[in-house]
C-alpha cells in the first residue's frame, strides 16, 4: 500500500491516520504476523503477531529503553551490567524485575505507553508509504498484543486533542525556546523547569521528551500549554550557524585546498593526545598561512586527564 | 566558501533525519569550521576529537587492509557520534539521540556529504570570509 506524503498534522487533518489504518485493518483481518513499516517522517515500524501489535519503534518517540533510562530509573551501569547478564539482549525485562528496577506490571504499561505514544508521533509526522515486511523480532516487545484498531483510536485522539489546544504545536517541527524570564514563574512542574532548561530554540518537543525521559504525547500537550501560557515561546527563524571564529578568520576552501590529503597520517591523532595547556589565543596568521588548530586548543586533554586522575 | 549554503547543508540534514541532535563540518587537521550544537557542546573539542577518531579509523581500515574508509559510528547509551569524511581535507560530525535511524542517517549523508565538500572547496574568493552567521 502506497501514499503521497500524507500528513496527520494540522489542517490537512489526520489523513496520515487513514493511510496506516486501511493497512493495519487488513493485518488484523488476515492475523498477520510480521512488521509493518511506515516510510515517513518520522516514520517507523510497528510489529505484529497474529494481527494484533506487539511492539512499535519509532524515531519520533523515545523507547521502552530510553524512557527508563532518561528518566534516571535505570542508570546506565546498571543497564549495562542486565544487558550482560541477559546475553546481550537489548531489553533485559527479566533482570529489571529481579533486580526490583521495575515490576512486571510497571514494565508492561512502559511498554504500552511506548507502543502508543509512538504511533502518535508516526500518526502526526509525514507518511509516505506503507509496506509490510517479514517478521523482525523487535527489541521490547509487550507480552500482551494491542489491538491496531485501538491503537489509531488513541493516537487520533491524541491528536484532536493536541490540536484543541490554544497553541496547538507539532510533536517534531516547531522549535521552542524558553520566554525571557520564565523560569522565575512560580509554581513551575518538574517537567515544566526541565522543559524550560532545555527549551534552546534548536529543539522539538520530540526532542525535549528523549532529553526528558517523557512521552512524546505528554511533552507535546505540556509545551502547546507553556506557549498558550507564555512561558515557551515558537522559533520562527532557527538560531545561526556560525562559522568559528578561526575559519571566519582565514576563510576555508583555499586552505582546505592547501591541506595534506587524508591517509593514514597521524596528525589529528597527536593534536588530540598532546598534553601542552591550551593556547590562550589563537596565533595571528599571515593571510598566507593555513590555519591550523593550536594543539591542546579545545582542553579535552585536560579534561580526559583529570578525569583519569579522579578515577585512579 | 558559500557559508550561507554549507549552513543549509547542515541545517537541511537535521530537519530531513529525525533524531539529529548537532552538526559539526571540520578540517581535516581538527580545525572547526561551523558547528550546529547546543551550547552544551564543547565545539572545538568535538571537531578535534572526530578528526582524531576518523584518523585512526582509516589507518585502522588500511592495516586491515579493509578498503577504503566509509565512516566511524560511536554508540552510547544515549545516542550516537558518526564521523564522515569529506573529500580528503573535511570531515563532518553528526550527532544524533537513541530515536536516530542510523542507517537513514547514513543514506540521506551521502549526497549531503557531495554537496559540502563542493561548497568547501569553491574557489570563490568574494565569498571567502563571511563571519555572519546564518
Amino acid at each position: 500500500m502506497s501514499g503521497t506524503e500524507q500528513d496527520g498534522w494540522g489542517s490537512s487533518g489526520r489523513a496520515g491516520c487513514d493511510l496506516l489504518a486501511a493497512e493495519l485493518a487488513a493485518c488484523e483481518r488476515e492475523e498477520f504476523t510480521g512488521r509493518v513499516r511506515v516510510a515517513g517522517t518520522p516514520g517507523g515500524t510497528l510489529h505484529l503477531r497474529g494481527g494484533l501489535v506487539v511492539a512499535v519503534e519509532s524515531p519520533g518517540s523515545p523507547g521502552p529503553e530510553a524512557l527508563l533510562l532518561r528518566s534516571g530509573r535505570v542508570s546506565d551501569e546498571q543497564w549495562a551490567e542486565l544487558v550482560r547478564e541477559a546475553g546481550g539482549s537489548p531489553w533485559p525485562a527479566a533482570g529489571l524485575i529481579a533486580r526490583e528496577y521495575a515490576g512486571a506490571a510497571q514494565l508492561r504499561v512502559v511498554c504500552l505507553m511506548a507502543m502508543r505514544d509512538a504511533v502518535f508521533a508516526i500518526v502526526a509526522g509525514q507518511l509516505d508509504d506503507c509496506e509490510r515486511d517479514a517478521e523482525a523480532e523487535p527489541a521490547a516487545p509487550s507480552p500482551y498484543g494491542e489491538s491496531p484498531w485501538r491503537l489509531l483510536q488513541d493516537a487520533d485522539r491524541r491528536l484532536a486533542a493536541v490540536e484543541t489546544l490554544a497553541c496547538p504545536v507539532s510533536p517534531d517541527r516547531e522549535r521552542t525556546v524558553a520566554a525571557p524570564g520564565a523560569e522565575w514563574t512560580e509554581g513551575l512542574t518538574a517537567l515544566r523547569r526541565e522543559l524550560l532548561a532545555h527549551a534552546d530554540g534548536r529543539r522539538s518537543a520530540r526532542d525535549l521528551a528523549f532529553l526528558t525521559g517523557r512521552g512524546v504525547y505528554a511533552v507535546t500537550v505540556e509545551v502547546a500549554r507553556m506557549l498558550g501560557e507564555g512561558l515557551l515561546e515558537r522559533v520562527e527563524e532557527p538560531p545561526p550557524i556560525p562559522l568559528s571564529p578561526a575559519a571566519a578568520r582565514h576563510g576555508v576552501g583555499q586552505r582546505l585546498r592547501a591541506l595534506p590529503l587524508l591517509g593514514p597520517e597521524p596528525d589529528a591523532e597527536e593534536r588530540a593526545a598532546d598534553p601542552e595547556p591550551p593556547a590562550a589565543e589563537e596565533p595571528a596568521a599571515d593571510a598566507d598561512d593555513l590555519p591550523r588548530r593550536s594543539p591542546g586548543a579545545s582542553g579535552i586533554n585536560e579534561s580526559v586527564n583529570s578525569q583519569d586522575s579522579q578515577a585512579s | 566558501m558559500d557559508h550561507n549554503a554549507l549552513a543549509q547543508e547542515m541545517r537541511g540534514l537535521r530537519e530531513q533525519v529525525t533524531g539529529i541532535t548537532d552538526t559539526a563540518v571540520a578540517a581535516a587537521d581538527g580545525l572547526l569550521i561551523a558547528a550546529d550544537t547546543a551550547d552544551s557542546i564543547d565545539r572545538e573539542g568535538l571537531a578535534a576529537v572526530a578528526a582524531a577518531g576518523l584518523g585512526l579509523a582509516r589507518r585502522t581500515t588500511d592495516l586491515a587492509s579493509r578498503g577504503a574508509l566509509r565512516r566511524t559510528v560511536t554508540y552510547g547509551s544515549r545516542g550516537c557520534a558518526a564521523c564522515y569524511a569529506v573529500g580528503d581535507t573535511a570531515l563532518m560530525v553528526v550527532l544524533g539521540d537513541e530515536g536516530l535511524d542510523v542507517e537513514r542517517l547514513h543514506t540521506a549523508t551521502q549526497p549531503a556529504l557531495d554537496r559540502i565538500e563542493a561548497i568547501l572547496t569553491a574557489k570563490n574568493p568574494e565569498s571567502e570570509k563571511t563571519p555572519e552567521g546564518v
